[in-house]
């Protein structure tokens, strides 16, 4: 008898997966995917961040077995991916998703019920429960074919937490989205969080991941580059304050000027008493400050340096 | 277990195919698209070989194509291929639809008057078809209008055994042996037809009337070659029949059907019978 | 085994419970595709113009009727085999509905299974429609259908035979070759007997064996073909009917695990 959880209870590890694509007759070796290790704990937000092309849509691929890895193992909760138990406990929203444009939302989640085995009197209540939580009330009988963009992307959530899954997979889960719609995906994700399941997403969306991630891998060219708790990486220390100003004079203000276009100027200063210097001045001046940004090291700073910097791997607890 | 499952079931699934496919094989009395030369395909084979398991309709097809073909009168090399087409393309393609055989035939012995090449394409259809009693029948017909009392004769015969023939064959070829001259044989097949029981009421009544009217012939016939006899014997006709009789040229005086005497004219040496006028006259 | 290991009383669904929704909603999406009617209607046209080309025979009309009918069963159910089967698999991919239906506890054999059962449904109501309109044009002449029923069924097995080449094409190749493919098996499986007479011409050595070979893999469709005996209502052998059916659903098996097996090991990048 395996254990229920394997390893030491990680929801998803994976152990030196690797995955090269190969052109037509074999010519021309892609290398996707190099030696990936990780380890996401239950209960956790991950995030697998990384530009467009690092591999990331390949690597959670392979997590849910649509990838045979050439090399290296995928545990989800401590089964291989081919294993339907295992898969039974993942749901997965894939990047840009698409579903049968002849079914209504509601047959198409009826369907996938269906698949998951959830029996027959439980799937009606289950489905329009569904359809509440996002947001897709009053659809249920549109077909798919004129669901929007935004529609088809919370039908997809849907989908994907329709059978209470342990650990939720997202693939770009923002992108395309609307401010709004970014928002309800962030609280959906929350909510898995605080109803004890585990969150693995990829992104090229810096924002999204500092906002709500545990811990985050960067992956660039295959290969993680950085891994570690969101806290560790990014301080929260202030490094400096950016500051637009409008109708002063641009000259003789305190600070470093970062630009200028007609009246407009922005100013850097680097802590908060020379913030106050400058704001006095503008005053004076009879000027405006239309905006005050206090600048943190974000996941971008950490994400651009991490891209420039050479191949070896960092570890950042 | 769960790697052998498959495994299992493909071998179970191949060998049932192929112990299937052995069995169909066995049951199959002519290989299909036979055995000849391939390299020389005929065109009816060529054709069954083409239409990918649609013979039958490709047959009806060229069969559509061939009417609307012959029926055009304006052509002038209208019988070059029609043995080919009705006798060789469609039975390779469908051996067993039988019009083509006989509209084929009609268009040869009647159209082109080609009354052998007619007779090969209704044989080959009779071989094909061995319950299409009307096949030989035509023959026989065909054979018939050509005054080929003997060959029509005996086409009837093949028609008349063919299974589910009708009485209409052999009261044909009691006609037929009638009309070769043969009437004794005749009224033997006309009352062959009285004991058939595939013959329908009109069949019946014309087999009774044709008996009568042959036994009437015949006895004429007789009583005809007997007066001869006895003249060129006796150098004078007999005075009546009862002579014949007499003379050992007659067994007894025949009656005609009715229970009447023939009638002999003494001074002509004609002998006539009262059971009707039309006697004598086919 | 699994099942009983299945964490926290998640519902598991039986093997075929998948396998069979997946099948309806295949078939669900071949009653919404407009490409089918378009065929089926093509396909009823024909056997109602069959009753007026009849007209121009001269002799016996309800051969060409029959002829026309049956002929327009099989050849349109083998468009639908053709057109339908290899799209099915391969639409999954492209449109990346595969991605979410594959990473659910769905098995690689049981999404074969389901497309190829939908598909099949499809094509039995297909089948069923179309000697429906041929009996009751039939039935309307006078004539019985019945002895036609064996054949139409053979059509079907035929069909079920090709349609697992179509699935088994399209688990590994795009649509043009799964259709190039699947119509080269077709006429394959019914010019086989040329093999056989090829290779009595042949000298002995390799070129007879891939005859032997060829003859003995490609289907004989031929033995699925009772059209002309159906139509003359010819006695058949006994057992011809059967033993076909048999031959064409143990290959239809045969096919089917193959294209499971080549559809499990393949990636969905």
């Amino acid at each position: 008898m395996k254990p229920d959880c394997g390893g030491n209870g990680s929801a998803l590890r994976l152990e030196g997966l690797a995955k090269s694509f190969y052109g037509h007759l074999g010519i021309g070796r892609t290398v996707a995917v190099e030696k990936l290790d990780l380890d996401v704990a239950p209960g956790q937000i991950f995030g697998l961040l990384g530009p467009n092309g690092a591999g990331k849509t390949t690597t959670l691929k392979m997590i849910l077995g649509l990838i045979r890895p050439d090399r290296g193992t995928v545990r989800l909760f401590g089964r291989p991916p081919s294993d339907p138990a295992a898969r039974a406990r993942v749901g997965f929203l894939p990047e840009n998703p698409y579903f049968y444009d002849y079914l209504t939302a509601e047959e198409f989640l009826d369907f996938y019920a269906r698949l998951h085995g959830i029996p027959r009197a439980a799937r009606r209540a289950r489905v329009a429960d569904l359809l509440a939580r996002v947001g897709l009330l009053g659809r249920e009988r549109t077909p798919l074919r004129k669901f929007s963009k935004g529609m088809t992307q919370r039908l997809g959530l849907a989908q994907a937490i329709l059978h209470e899954p342990d650990l939720l997979i997202l693939d770009e889960p923002m992108s395309g989205l609307d401010p709004v719609g970014r928002r309800e995906v962030r609280d959906l994700v929350l909510a898995q969080r605080a109803a004890g399941k585990t969150v693995f997403f990829s992104s090229h969306i810096l924002q999204d991941a500092e906002m709500i991630c545990d811990r985050v891998a960067i992956l660039v060219k295959g290969r993680v580059r950085f891994e570690g708790a969101m806290g560790d990486l990014v301080s929260r220390k202030v490094l400096w304050y950016e500051v637009a100003v409008t109708g002063g004079p641009p000259g003789g203000l305190p600070g470093e000027m970062l630009s200028s276009a007609g009246a407009e100027a922005l100013f850097r200063v680097g802590d908060v008493e020379a913030l106050a210097g400058l704001l006095t001045s503008v005053q004076a001046a009879g000027g405006q400050v239309t905006s005050v940004w206090p600048r943190r090291e974000t996941l971008e700073d950490l994400f651009m340096r991490e891209i420039a910097s050479g191949p070896a791997r960092e570890e950042g607890r | 277990m769960r790697r052998l499952a498959p495994i299992a079931l493909l071998a179970v699934a191949v060998t049932l195919a192929a112990v299937s496919r052995d069995r169909l094989a066995a049951l199959e009395t002519t290989p299909r698209g036979g055995n000849e030369d391939l390299l020389y395909l005929p065109n009816g084979r060529y054709l069954r070989a083409a239409s990918l398991g649609h013979a039958s309709l490709a047959a009806d097809l060229v069969y559509l194509w061939a009417i609307q073909y012959y029926s055009d009168y304006d052509r002038t090399d209208r019988y070059r291929f029609v043995e080919h087409v009705f006798g060789s393309v469609i039975p390779e393609l469908d051996p067993h639809y039988v019009d083509p055989y006989w509209l084929g035939a009609m268009i040869l012995t009647v159209e082109a008057g080609d009354l052998e090449a007619g007779l090969r394409v209704l044989d080959k259809g009779f071989e094909n078809n061995p319950t299409a009693w009307v096949l030989p029948y035509l023959a026989g017909f065909e054979c018939y209008r050509a005054r080929q009392y003997e060959r029509a004769a005996a086409y009837f015969d093949r028609s008349s055994r063919a299974p589910n023939a009708p009485a209409l064959p052999l009261r044909m070829k009691a006609g037929t042996v009638a009309k070769k001259g043969d009437l004794r044989e005749s009224i033997r097949l006309w009352e062959e037809v009285l004991r058939d029981p595939r013959a329908d009421a009109a069949s019946l009544a014309i087999a009774e009337r044709q008996v009568r009217d042959l036994m009437v012939r015949a006895d004429l016939a007789d009583l005809g070659a007997a007066v001869e006899a006895f003249r060129s014997r006796e150098r004078h006709l007999p005075r009546s029949i009862e002579d014949l009789v007499r003379a050992g040229l007659l067994r007894r005086v025949p009656q005609d059907p009715n229970g009447q005497p023939f009638v002999y004219d003494a001074e002509t040496g004609r002998v006539t019978s009262r059971a009707g006028g039309v006697l004598g006259a086919r | 085994m699994s099942a009983s290991e299945a964490p926290r009383g998640r519902p598991r669904p039986g093997a075929l419970d998948a396998v069979f929704a997946i099948a309806v909603n295949t078939f669900r999406e071949g009653i919404r595709d407009r490409i089918l009617y378009l065929l089926l209607a093509f396909a009823l046209l024909l056997i109602g113009a069959s009753r007026f080309l009849s007209l121009l025979t001269v002799g016996d009309e309800s051969k060409i009727i029959k002829d026309l009918g049956l002929s327009a069963i099989s050849v349109f159910g083998l468009l639908t085999a053709v057109f339908v089967g290899v799209s099915l698999v391969f639409k999954e991919i492209e449109r990346r509905t595969v991605y979410t239906l594959l990473a659910t506890p769905v098995s690689r054999w049981q999404f074969v299974a389901g497309k190829y059962a939908g598909l099949l449904a499809m094509l039995a109501t297909n089948v069923v429609l179309m000697s429906s309109v041929l009996a009751a044009i039939l039935l309307f002449r006078g004539e019985s259908p019945l002895p036609l029923v064996t054949a139409e069924f053979l059509i079907l097995v035929e069909l079920a035979l090709v349609t697992a080449f179509a699935i088994l094409f399209s688990s590994f190749t795009n649509p043009i070759l799964s259709a190039v493919g699947t119509a080269a098996v077709y006429v394959a499986g019914h010019l086989s007997w040329s093999f056989d007479l090829l290779k009595k011409r042949l000298p002995p050595g390799a070129g007879r064996t891939l005859c032997d070979v060829l003859h003995a893999v490609l289907p004989n469709l031929d033995r699925l073909d009772l059209k002309t005996a159906a139509v003359h209502s010819l006695p058949l052998p006994p057992g011809e009917p059967l033993w076909g059916a048999l031959y064409g659903v143990a290959y239809t098996v045969a096919v089917l695990l193959l294209s499971a097996w080549l559809f499990s090991r393949r990636d969905f990048p």
